[in-house]
């Protein structure tokens, strides 16, 4: 008996947005920050926003919290306005910087947080000991105040605020900036952890390369309006580009197996190959060739490349 | 939110201090004239400490816009800070009021003659609830004042407020016109409201047109104060 697919469990949109505009300022110098925009997520989806300085991706995130409301246009996220205190309950959210009483110590802090989503009392502890430790925060740092974290920490502490009680919404500003290279690990791995478990998430990022490893669509938004869907994952992933990696004395040797095998391969200065509009299965055949060809693979991957994505979006 | 509030408040050691001092100065001149009203006027200032900016300082370091993302209600919120500065100021007034109770026989054999050493605490403790009860407005107004105006506005406001209605009552004499000063009177009374809580607390003149005005009034700030801020727009970058 065929599988069924679990579409409509699937696709069924969690948060939709629908026409939405906003404007700021009165009186003459108003600014456009949003201008009709529409899209749906689907449940255990992650969105991730794209967009060059005063696009408009925060005016958004704001407006899906309820903190901004749209002049026209309508949200809702599983179908309730976005305010209503039961999608809050679901809801995890970090900002861009943490900006929180500094006199309060982070595990008060990750504590306040635990008790405001409504978490049982008696399980503080054990949930703040266990977020810390998720991203890596120390007992010892948790016992300092939030005015000695570095950024990086601070960053770290959010991303463990956010994701306290297991929300079912994550709306996530710039998650991993300011982090190190382990601080940004951390951070996807818990994006991640989200995920897998079936968590509906918006990303908002400058981090391309973070973007693709975590997101399952990504949409550019520009001067207010949303100009380009990307879907990255699943059967309706775009092609991405193919990228492989082989010693590069290898190099011609190795286009000349993947052009045996039908793949037009394009060397590239760094010495690497690239399989333009390459589906997963012709990577792997790709791999294959190279392989029999006794060519050493030393990576192989598939990219969306959303940095030429995102100069063609704003070019356009 | 009243818990957060209370920790915001005394975990910083500036408030503490300055809470410290203005409490120490009040108590002595409390002890010094045995008059314990004087709890009302020196409680002023430590009120002014306690509830500038109260929301707005939360709105512009963000702090608000994560507490709003949890299931709290706008309103909730508010109430929670107007409790939490009753409640820091019911702390300090009770701190101050036994201080004064400390240093009155002290300060009685030092200054002599006069009232001091004569403080009694049942006129402390009317004095407490007087300043308390005074509180209660001044607390609504910076409030009200903080949910739309940023930094310390609230403060600002409540001045310039005060001086718009006592301009009134200064001026008719030069300008020969009586009438403005009942007018500057009549808005005193009813936008910053003052009653004779003493009196009141003795039981004298408790249902008054004072009375009357004063809880109108708290409940008109308060009203107003969530009205706006259950409709105001927390940004926090334009990106």
């Amino acid at each position: 008996m065929p599988q069924q697919k679990p579409f409509g469990i699937l696709r069924y949109p969690m948060i939709t947005v629908s026409n939405v505009s906003k404007t700021y300022g009165r009186f003459g110098g108003r600014t456009r920050a949003l201008e009709a925009v529409s899209l749906e997520v689907p449940r255990g989806e992650t969105l991730g926003l794209i967009g060059p300085n005063g696009a408009g991706k925060t005016t958004l995130l704001s407006c899906l919290l309820g903190f901004l409301r749209p002049d026209a246009g309508r949200i809702t996220v599983d179908g309730r306005v976005v305010d209503d205190l039961s999608i809050r309950a679901r809801t995890g959210y970090m900002p861009e910087r943490l900006g929180f009483d500094r006199d309060l110590s982070g595990g008060a802090f990750l504590a306040h947080h635990w008790r405001l989503s409504g978490g049982d009392p008696s399980r503080t502890r054990g949930e703040v000991d266990r977020a810390a430790d998720r991203v890596g925060l120390e007992p010892d740092v948790l016992s300092r105040r939030l005015r000695t974290y570095s950024r990086g920490m601070l960053q770290r502490l959010g991303v463990a605020q956010a994701t306290l009680g297991n929300p079912d919404f994550l709306f996530l500003d710039e998650p991993a900036s300011g982090t190190d290279p382990l601080g940004v690990a951390v951070v996807r791995d818990r994006i991640l952890e989200a995920k897998s478990r079936g968590a509906t998430i918006v990303l908002n990022s400058h981090q391309l390369a973070e973007v693709e490893r975590v997101c399952d669509r990504v949409v550019f938004i520009d001067r207010g309006r949303l100009t380009q869907t990307e879907t990255l994952r699943g059967e309706e992933a775009a092609p991405r580009r193919g990228i492989l990696r082989v010693p590069p004395a290898r190099v011609p040797e190795a286009a000349a197996a993947l052009a045996e095998a039908g793949l037009l391969a394009s060397p590239q200065p760094d010495g690497t190959l690239h399989l333009d509009a390459a589906r997963e299965e012709d990577i792997s055949r790709a791999v294959q060739a190279l392989v029999h060809a006794g060519v050493p693979v030393l990576e192989a991957r598939a990219s969306a490349d959303l940095e030429e994505l995102f100069r063609k979006a704003d070019a356009s | 939110m009243i818990r957060r509030y209370l920790r915001q408040k005394f975990g910083s050691i500036g408030i503490v201090i300055a809470l410290g001092v203005l409490s120490l100065l009040t108590a002595g001149e409390i002890a010094a004239i045995g008059r314990a009203a004087v709890l009302e006027s020196g409680g002023f200032f430590a009120l002014l400490v306690l509830a500038a900016a109260s929301v707005s300082k939360d709105a512009s370091s963000g702090a608000l816009q994560m507490i709003l993302a949890r299931p709290i209600r706008r309103v909730d919120y508010l109430f929670g800070r107007y409790c939490g500065i009753l409640l820091a100021y019911a702390a300090y007034v009770a701190a101050t009021g036994a201080l004064a109770l400390l240093f009155s026989p002290l300060l009685g054999k030092l200054l002599g003659g006069g009232n001091a050493g004569k403080l009694s605490p049942a006129d402390l403790v009317r004095g407490a609830a007087g300043s308390l009860l005074s509180a209660a407005l001044l607390a609504a107004v910076l409030l009200f004042f903080s949910t739309f105006l940023r930094g310390y506005g609230d403060v600002l406001a409540y001045f310039l407020l005060s001086l718009m209605l006592s301009a009134p009552d200064v001026l008719s004499r030069p300008l020969g016109m009586p009438w403005l000063s009942k007018l500057g009177i009549a808005a005193r009374e009813n936008i910053l409201p003052r009653v004779p809580w003493e009196e009141v607390l003795r039981g004298q003149n408790v249902v008054s047109p004072a009375t009357g005005e004063f809880v109108l009034a708290v409940t008109a700030y308060l009203t107003f104060a969530a009205w706006i801020f259950s409709r105001r727009e927390f940004s926090y970058g334009h990106d």
